[in-house]
């Protein structure tokens, strides 16, 4: 075998520490070793001619590269070999950079090890095999997962481009948040209005299978090919039945009990009901959690007056397989609970400010319902109490963000805008009254975000002061806030009459369990994380699943719009092959000797090992094995390192290669 | 007894099993393995204190020529291999015809009888007479006094030893190992078609009658019974060099439960401790 070495200085990176001149030359004497020359920069234009010309003029049959990380250029060095002719797989990449000069300060040690590295991966690679690409077809179909506005438009993107889409949402309308806003900064045009068409769309488009009231229970698969199982929710409700004509939920006897989700808790629902009157799809769902008929048997209104005979007391949840090539994760994020007695014991809350205890202490989404047209007031300013117009207003910013004692260390971006605009659409409807607000910093970064709080400060004269809120309590109808101004270094208490409190956008409870079944990863909030913090933010660790708006981090709407056409347009690129390429890299298990313990299959997080039946000629079985699926093996070694009879082996990271490395490193 | 040879019987006789691994005596009188393939062969079946060998051993043989039922005769000690074997997709709980006995204590030294100074170390732990499950059950319990457990005794002794010091026991006791792989053999949860030492290219165990060769064979063996090892100490009783084989394999066997409360071959249903991943499993062990 002839094998050619190259070592990279990698410009200064790799020259600094590592004498690469001398490395080279240690080289040329290694046994195989028929070329070895060192360059500035081997991954440039000219670096690479120079692997190519060496190859062919060299006959090289195997080609190693002494440069940095292997994920960073290991693609590379295997192109620019291909082109020349020979097998990708024949490249062995020791990394100088990452292992050995950028963590070592003395240069001659330095070069003794990178001479080490270079030996280990020269002797490896006389263990290797050309290996072939697999290449597996792309369903072209995408999943979506949430209905908000990230949802819509990721859905509505790729529908367009003439995919077909399933958008699965948990509720039994999409709209998402979105839907609840009354204007949105920083234009203070109509939530609904620019929401609603959108909406539509999604459901008259015939690219989009919409599933509301459903979920995702388990993913299996893999880039280009998963299969989704969704669970969809009992509505009680034949959705194909059902007009949408309303008369259920106005007859249904239940229309106290229970509070409306989509108002915040600010007004009530009937057991059948539609979270609200645009909803999408507009068919009622029966929550038989409060239903009469589901508790004691008895009722049965809706029934009786549905013309269409579209409710069903007995349906139960089904589910639905979906094959798809990629998967987009929209399920937004969810408000910071604040009340004294929080339902997850890692919030503190803040009991000091009576959220949930007094009536007129509200949250930021409570408050754009009752700014809302379509809300329980109809848009008049009103408080919960006594539905009088409150006089005076406070706001109380970083409710929950950038407080590590009480809440969580980061800022939720959004708050300090709605506060503005909360501030703002106050004073546009109480002409009189006084609104205050308390806050840390403004952080106002976006395109005219900085005007519109300077609007809210100058032209309706809003309040701002700097500082905390210690306490607030309720004295003769009126919220007492004591606070401290610090740049006045003064003591402050307002006497007011409603208290809004900019509550932290926070991820959703489940997004860790969701996080699982797809096999991506989460931070410690519980927000999904992305690929590369900056090259690669709306991809995950794993292929194929792409992440869209507030469920990534606190976002606003144009951000999740950008970043959910931002995820369709990934999917997109993934449906512009008909076939994908994946790595030869997979396991192989040797089945005569495997013993069919099936520790390999406990182990594989990506269900790739089945089980394989061996029979004779006459049909009798004579043992069962393991078999890996080379369609979903990842090749991440985990079953190679369980077997106890090592039965299994990487294709690619074989035992003699790693030997042979050892060997190596047994004989320095 | 006749119990015993009754159950046996009918089975044989009514087809429930093709046939029972079970023991009989010989001339001798020592009790040894038997395979009872007719109802008259039952007649010779036999369990007494003598009744030492862990029978499951031979279950793995059979896995994939199953023509009916397998009968085999088990302690509850013995119970907990056959529990294993199904749980590691050796054998299926169906193929099987599971004649229990009622066993209180079996003999150290088969050549002596039984009594306090001739017990095996297991018994003298055992926490149940009575196997958990079982098809058919044979044997009165008889009550007997158990001995201490020694063998704990010197474990909390080893414990307390630098790693030094334990090094240089065991290095002095693998010393004496003379590669006969009798403790594999005999090993009902040892199944594999080629054991590792036997894996020549490349060569991960060094095969080789030195230190360093008993050594990693040793050392391979406990570790591939780490949480597998279900305590049946037939390891221990088949190694001619008298190496405390079980030292180890017990050990890791009281980790495996005071870290996980898990213990293998005692549930059906319960997911292996080994390649099993729960994100409540502790990390501490990462500094
Ligand atoms: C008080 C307040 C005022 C705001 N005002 C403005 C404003 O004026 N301007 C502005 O730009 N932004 C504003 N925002 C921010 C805006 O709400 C978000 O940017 C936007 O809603 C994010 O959209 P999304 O689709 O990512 O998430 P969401 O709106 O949260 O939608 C997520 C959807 O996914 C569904 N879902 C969740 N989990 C699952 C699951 N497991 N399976 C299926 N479906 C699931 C949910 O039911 C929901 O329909 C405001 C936010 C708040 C709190
Ligand atoms: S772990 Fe090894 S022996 Fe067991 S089934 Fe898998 S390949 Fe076969
Ligand atoms: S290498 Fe083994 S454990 Fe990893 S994905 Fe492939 S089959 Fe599964
Ligand atoms: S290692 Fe020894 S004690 Fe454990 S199961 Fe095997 S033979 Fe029995
Ligand atoms: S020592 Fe390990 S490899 Fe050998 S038979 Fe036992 S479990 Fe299998
Ligand atoms: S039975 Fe004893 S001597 Fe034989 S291989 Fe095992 S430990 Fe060594």
């Amino acid at each position: 075998m002839k094998i050619g070495v190259f070592v990279c200085h990698c410009g200064e990176n790799i020259g600094r520490t590592v004498n690469c001149p001398e490395v080279s030359k240690a080289c040329a004497s290694f046994p195989g070793v028929v070329h070895s020359e060192d360059y500035k920069y081997m991954c440039s234009d000219p670096g690479q001619n120079l692997i190519k010309q060496a190859i062919r003029e060299k006959h090289l049959d195997a080609v190693v590269v002494g440069s940095c990380s292997p994920h960073m250029h290991e693609k590379t060095f295997r192109k620019a070999c291909a082109s020349a002719g020979i097998n990708s797989y024949m490249v062995e990449i020791a990394n100088l950079r990452e292992h050995c000069s950028w963590i070592h300060e003395d240069i001659a040690e330095a070069t003794k090890k990178a001479i080490d590295l270079m030996r280990f991966a020269v002797e490896r690679v006389k263990f290797n095999h050309p290996l072939q690409t697999i290449k597996v077809p792309v369903t072209k179909r995408s999943l979506v997962i949430g209905g908000g506005i990230s949802g819509i438009q990721a859905a509505l993107d790729i529908a367009n481009a003439g995919f077909e889409v399933v958008l699965v949402e948990k509720e039994p309308s999409i709209g998402g948040h979105m839907s609840q806003l009354s204007e949105t900064f920083p234009t203070l045009d109509c939530s609904q209005c620019i929401l609603t068409p959108r909406m539509v769309e999604v459901y008259q488009h015939p690219k989009i299978k919409l599933l509301s009231y459903s979920e995702v229970e388990n993913v299996e698969g893999f880039i280009g090919n998963f299969k989704v199982t969704i669970r969809r929710k009992a509505k009680s409700v034949k959705e194909e039945l059902c007009t949408g004509c309303g008369l259920c939920a106005e007859k249904c006897p239940i229309k106290k009990k229970a509070l409306s989700e989509f108002d915040e808790g600010l007004s009530n629902r009937s057991a059948i009901y539609v979270p609200f009157p645009q909803a999408v799809p507009n068919v009622p769902v029966i929550d038989r959690s409060v239903c009469t008929y589901f508790k004691t048997g008895k009722c049965e209104m809706c029934k009786k007056v549905c013309g269409r005979e579209a409710i069903d007391f007995t349906q139960q949840d089904t589910f639905v397989t979906e094959d798809v090539g990629s998967i987009i994760v929209a399920t937004g994020y969810k408000l910071y609970s604040i009340e004294k007695k929080p339902e997850e014991s890692i919030y503190k809350g803040y009991g000091e400010y009576g959220y949930g205890k007094y009536k007129n202490v509200i949250n930021g989404l409570q408050f754009e319902r009752i700014a809302s047209a379509s809300g329980p007031t109809s848009g008049e300013i009103l408080r919960p109490s006594d539905k009088t117009e409150p006089k005076k207003i406070v706001f109380i910013q970083c409710v929950g963000s950038r407080d590590e004692s009480k809440g969580f260390s980061y800022c939720s971006k959004i708050c300090c805008m709605y506060t503005a605009k909360h501030a703002m659409l106050y004073k546009h409807k109480v002409h009189d009254g006084e609104a205050y607000v308390f806050y840390m910093d403004i952080r106002s970064g976006g395109k005219n975000y900085e005007e519109f709080v300077r609007r809210a400060i100058e032209e309706d004269h809003v309040n701002y002061i700097r500082g905390r809120v210690s306490k607030i309590y309720e004295e003769d109808g009126k919220l007492i806030v004591k606070g401290e101004d610090t740049l006045a270094g003064l003591p402050v208490v307002i006497e007011a009459d409603l208290v809004v409190l900019a509550t932290a956008m926070i991820a959703q409870q489940e997004a860790p369990k969701l996080a699982q079944t797809l096999n991506i990863s989460y931070d410690k909030y519980g927000y999904f994380q992305e690929a590369h913090p900056k090259l690669r933010p709306v991809e995950t660790n794993t292929g194929g699943v792409f992440l869209a708006g507030a469920c990534h981090s606190p976002r606003d709407i144009p951000e999740s719009v950008a970043m959910a056409s931002a995820a369709a347009a990934k999917s997109l690129v993934l449906f512009g092959a008909d076939m994908l390429e994946r790595e030869p890299i997979i396991a192989k298990v040797d089945e005569s000797t495997c013993a069919g313990c099936f520790y390999c299959q406990k182990v594989c997080a990506y269900n790739a090992i089945e089980k394989k039946e061996i029979r004779d000629r006459q049909g009798n079985l004579k043992k069962v094995v393991a078999f890996v699926n080379s369609g979903l093996c990842q090749g991440c070694g985990t079953c190679n390192a369980t077997c106890p009879s090592k039965s299994i082996e990487l294709i690619g990271f074989n035992d003699d290669q790693i030997f042979a490395q050892i060997n190596a490193f047994a004989e320095v | 007894m006749n119990e015993l040879k009754q159950i046996c019987k009918d089975a044989l006789t009514e087809k429930k099993a093709r046939f029972i691994i079970g023991y009989k005596e010989d001339k001798n009188k020592r009790v040894k393995p038997f395979i009872a393939k007719t109802p008259e062969d039952a007649e010779k079946l036999t369990f007494s204190h003598h009744a030492v060998n862990n029978l499951a051993v031979y279950l793995s043989r059979f896995k994939n020529n199953i023509d009916g039922k397998i009968g085999i005769v088990v302690k509850s000690c013995d119970l907990k291999a056959v529990t294993a074997l199904i749980q590691e997709n050796q054998i299926k709980r169906d193929d099987l015809f599971i004649i229990g006995v009622n066993c209180s204590g079996v003999v150290l030294d088969v050549a002596k009888e039984f009594n306090k100074d001739n017990t095996q170390i297991k018994c003298k732990y055992c926490q149940a007479k009575t196997p958990p499950y079982y098809d058919a059950l044979a044997e009165e319990s008889k009550e007997f006094e158990m001995p201490d457990d020694d063998q704990a005794e010197l474990m909390a002794k080893i414990d307390k030893m630098t790693a030094e010091e334990r090094l240089e026991f065991w290095n002095a006791e693998f010393e004496k190992c003379i590669k006969c792989y009798a403790c594999r053999q005999v090993c009902p949860m040892c199944y594999c078609e080629k054991c590792i030492v036997e894996k020549s290219e490349p060569q991960w165990i060094d095969s080789s009658s030195t230190s360093r060769g008993n050594f990693s064979w040793n050392i391979i063996r406990a570790f591939h019974q780490a949480g597998r090892c279900i305590g049946c100490h037939e390891c221990e009783r088949a190694c001619p060099m008298g190496i405390p084989l079980t030292l180890l394999t017990r050990k890791m066997g009281m980790v495996a439960f005071s870290e996980f409360g898990y213990r293998h071959g005692t549930s059906l249903t319960e997911p292996t401790l080994i390649g099993t991943y729960s994100t409540s499993d502790k990390e501490d062990f990462i500094k």
